[in-house]
């Protein structure tokens, strides 16, 4: 564990008193106290109290390591994901673009009906502890992440294509074929997925209570675990014999930055005031309303967007009033999501085109069927006959109020001033939208298992576009709890999970993704941000995956 | 909080000690019993509890469309955890592990409950007992200084400062000499929360409004004891007043000011928790918490009764101290 005091110099302390004006002002009020910051004389992003210790090293601020340390728990969480991602390397690397190139795999070939691939490995790359990362490893790492071991409680990686996975086996030290008992075209770029990171051997054989202690988790990144803390921190240092980063991001050869450490600091305000204040090079996650104080004081804001759907609502066809598709489009018709991007986000979010995020290559823009048209929208509430006005406004039909409750994701800081907007937008038509702020567990209860709630809110990552496929209807997870009713949509849901070419596919989707937006089964938000990061403007180099996991392997820190 | 009943002095000395200890040992085993019971009684009762309320870190996980797990998947992970079984036969198998010592395994991290715990417990130790200490000796100096002030405004602020202190909440406090001395000052750190610096900083956020509850009953007692004959006559006797308070009036008062330190033990515990949060430490307070909203059973399990030793603990010794503090309980019962 590193301990590095705080010696106070005066020109921090007067960067200090600088910033802290910055961070006492931004607490309710953030516009104008960029000033203040900047009356010292220099960027407050550029120096400060703590980080006077090596320039080489990295300080990460995140709100929680609470998930443990088991990979195939934890390794697909938005904050160990973070830590994972520089211990470990995978089989492919799938860009923020969702190009696959080759990493560990250097090479790979398949068949004709994607049932079956065969991966070449690169030579000579090694786990932390020296042993060989060849095709023994590679299947081992295989089987674990589509069958796992769940008679010792030890799961498969929920996202890798397991229910298709026939089995792995290595040719030679460095060929491996992989089978499946149906096409799976997904196989390739999940393996650039964060769940598939390339653990040892002797990692995955551990048992769960061993798997949860970070130091037994052997991995061939970058850098290596130096120590740990549970909650508290993790700091890492680099590999001085790493060679083998992906080819596509430009840098070969060991990282740059000697170390990294990853402090746990729970409180949102607490991260921003510690990087106003200079003590961190990155802060994870803040509120997106205080963003652009920090972009007037000089800090860079990385809002990397995944490729998955787009942050919305899906709507339960089986509760009313979802039951009407005039009432569903209404409402994605009544939506001014201009306004929601102006007043709850900075100019780094984008609006949605599709139900899909626009980083996706098989994205199309059908922005036509969800555009803003209020009147629109009042006329087919008056087709569907709720023309009836309570004293207060609210439409009725047959003394039925037009109404129904949002439960806002606990996952995204926006989504409760986002949903408030949407109950005013959607109130000036004439419906009674209540919300109801839940906590995790009761989410998961009150609206991810109960399809009798009706408005369900998305914020999910994937990588192989193949995914929609799996959520449309009762073959998968009924998002619109259509079942298999909508015959259209279960024959376009058959032939893109069917695909065998992704060209083929691609035309596929967009046909499928213009049913489900033209039925207003989905009401597309906006293009999904989970990950906000606040950097020095001292740091470059960093890269960020298809899941917007940044790597630090090619990470420079300028000194002061 | 029971104290032995009051009991007339006896001449033999030697056998009245033996009595004593005989007496206080049967004193110390009975309360020690109950102490257990209560134990037991915590760690029942919440067991129950969770398994009334539906929901558990590795079901949310297991049933989350997302993973897409089969049935056979779930139920082999779920008898795994041992969360198939009747939760009156969960409650036997953790009845008797924790017996063993064996806490348990963490529902959401996998890690040993007792690992999880006993990397937390000290820096919630360091921060509650120098809270503790910090708000013993303000409590201490307003104390003093309202007996040795002359009376005026000085004395007034010094005699209203207590509830000052009480009415101000923690997280205020904290936020404050967050603002003030971390982000204004540089003194400390906010990326290394468990420096002795930002400690001193989190205790004396944790310390102020305790100490006012020490205060407020230590200025009572001195005030009632100034009150007292020996008092008057101490100080009729042209005693300086310093001298009177520390020889004549500090013993008396203690008595109950130890009462209220006991009591206020539970406040630094809980307001650890707050503490905890606003200052980014890593303590029992953030792992329970942590384990509330994950409905963590065996770490909240460990976590209860943890306290509710602690508890036990604290009001067994502030018996055991009130002899020690007052000659008129140190005496035995008359029996015949």
């Amino acid at each position: 564990m590193s301990r590095r005091p705080a010696a106070p110099s005066r020109r921090g302390v007067l960067q200090g008193l600088g910033a802290g004006a910055l961070g006492l002002a931004a607490l309710p009020l953030a516009g104008c106290s960029a000033d203040g910051a900047r009356a010292d004389g220099g960027a407050p992003g550029t120096a400060g109290t703590a980080d006077t210790a090596d320039e080489s090293e990295l300080s990460f601020l995140i709100s929680n390591l609470d998930g443990g340390w088991v990979p195939s728990q934890s390794s697909i969480s938005s904050y160990e994901a973070n830590v994972w991602q520089q211990l470990t390397d995978k089989l492919v690397h799938t860009s923020a673009d969702g190009v696959v190139s080759p990493w560990i795999a250097a090479d790979w070939e398949q068949d004709a009906e994607a049932r079956e691939y065969v991966l070449h490995l690169r030579e000579g790359v090694t786990f932390s502890d020296g042993t060989p990362l060849d095709a023994a490893a590679v299947v081992a790492n295989l089987d674990s992440w589509a069958v796992g071991r769940p008679e010792e409680g030890i799961a498969r990686v929920g996202l890798f294509p397991g229910s298709t996975y026939a089995g792995a086996e290595a040719l030679d030290a460095l060929t491996v074929r992989v089978s499946f008992t149906a096409p799976t075209l997904s196989f390739l770029p999940t393996l650039g997925y964060h769940g598939c990171q390339l653990m040892a051997p002797s990692s995955i054989a551990l048992s769960l209570e061993e798997q949860s202690d970070l130091s037994a988790q052997i991995g061939s990144g970058p850098f290596v675990l130096e120590s740990w803390s549970a909650r508290e921190r993790v700091r890492l240092v680099r590999r001085e014999d790493y060679d083998w980063a992906p080819e596509v991001l430009g840098a070969s050869g060991p990282a740059r930055l000697a170390a990294i450490t990853y402090t746990v600091l729970p409180d949102d305000t607490l991260r921003a005031s510690a990087a106003r204040a200079g003590q961190t090079d990155i802060a994870y996650n803040v509120n997106p309303q205080v963003l652009d104080s920090f972009t007037e004081a000089g800090f860079v804001i990385e809002v990397p967007r995944y490729l998955g759907f787009v942050h919305g609502y899906s709507l339960r066809t089986s509760a009313a009033p979802f039951d009407d598709v005039r009432v569903r489009q209404a409402v994605t018709r009544g939506i001014d999501r201009a306004e929601i991007l102006r007043t709850v986000f900075t100019d780094a979010w984008e609006p949605a085109t599709s139900w899909l995020q626009a980083g996706i290559p098989e994205t199309t823009d059908l922005r036509d069927t969800f555009e803003y048209a209020p009147e629109l929208a009042a006329s087919l509430l008056d087709e569907a006959g709720w023309t009836g006005r309570t004293a207060d406004g609210i439409r009725t039909r047959d003394g039925v109020e037009l109404g129904f409750t949002i439960y806002p994701t606990p996952y995204l800081t926006g989504s409760v001033p986002e949903a408030e907007l949407i109950s005013q937008h959607l109130g000036r038509l004439g419906f009674r939208v209540g919300i109801q702020k839940v906590d995790i567990p009761t989410w998961a209860e009150r609206v991810t298992n109960d399809p009798t709630q009706g408005v369900a809110e998305v914020t999910r990552s994937f990588v192989d576009v193949g995914t929609v496929a799996g959520v449309v209807t009762d073959e998968g997870e009924d998002w619109f709890q259509v079942g298999s009713t909508d015959a259209e949509l279960v024959r376009l849901r058959d032939e893109v999970a069917g695909a065998a070419s992704r060209q083929e596919r691609a035309g596929l989707v967009e046909e499928l993704s213009r049913h489900v937006l033209e039925q207003a089964y989905f009401v597309p938000l906006e293009q999904n941000v989970q990950r906000i990061y606040v950097q020095s403007p001292r740091l470059s180099g960093i890269t960020f995956n298809a899941v917007a996991i940044p790597s630090y392997h090619a990470a420079v820190k300028e000194p002061s | 909080m029971t104290a032995p009943p009051l009991a007339l002095p006896r001449p033999a000395a030697a056998a009245r000690r033996g009595l004593a200890a005989r007496r206080y040992g049967a004193f110390a085993l009975r309360r020690s019993g109950q102490a257990l019971l209560v134990i037991a009684g915590a760690y029942a009762l919440v067991f129950l509890v969770l398994a009334a309320i539906p929901g558990d870190p590795i079901s949310a996980q297991l049933d989350n469309p997302q993973n897409g797990y089969s049935e056979a998947e779930k139920a082999q992970i779920r008898a795994f955890h041992g969360l198939d079984r009747p939760v009156p036969v969960q409650l036997l198998v953790s009845v008797g592990a924790a017996l063993q010592g064996d806490l348990g395994t963490s529902l959401s991290t996998s890690q040993p409950v007792t690992a999880l715990l006993g990397a937390a417990i000290p820096s919630t130790l360091a921060l509650a007992a120098t809270a503790l200490v910090l708000a013993i000796l303000l409590a201490a100096v307003l104390g003093l200084l309202s007996r040795l002030l002359p009376e005026g405004p000085a004395n007034s602020l010094v005699r209203a400062l207590p509830a000052v202190f009480l009415s101000t909440p923690n997280f205020l406090i904290g936020l404050v000499l967050i603002q003030v001395l971390a982000v204004q000052l540089g003194l400390f750190s906010l990326v290394e929360p468990e420096s002795p610096l930002s400690t001193l900083a989190a205790a004396l956020t944790l310390a102020i409004p305790v100490s006012a509850q020490i205060a407020q009953v230590f200025i009572t007692a001195l005030d009632e004891s100034a009150g007292q004959d020996f008092a008057e006559v101490a100080l009729a006797r042209g005693l300086p007043p310093a001298r009177v308070v520390v020889r004549h009036l500090l013993r008396p008062s203690l008595l109950p000011t130890v009462t209220i330190v006991g009591l206020v033990l539970g406040e630094v515990l809980g307001g650890s928790l707050i503490t905890e949060t606003i200052f980014g430490r890593s303590g029992v307070g953030t792992v329970v918490q942590k384990a509330v909203t994950s409905q963590d059973v065996p770490v909240l399990l460990a976590a209860v009764v943890l306290s509710a030793a602690v508890f036990v603990v604290v009001n067994l010794v502030i018996d055991l101290l009130y002899p020690l503090l007052d000659p008129r309980l140190r005496a035995p019962e008359e029996t015949r």
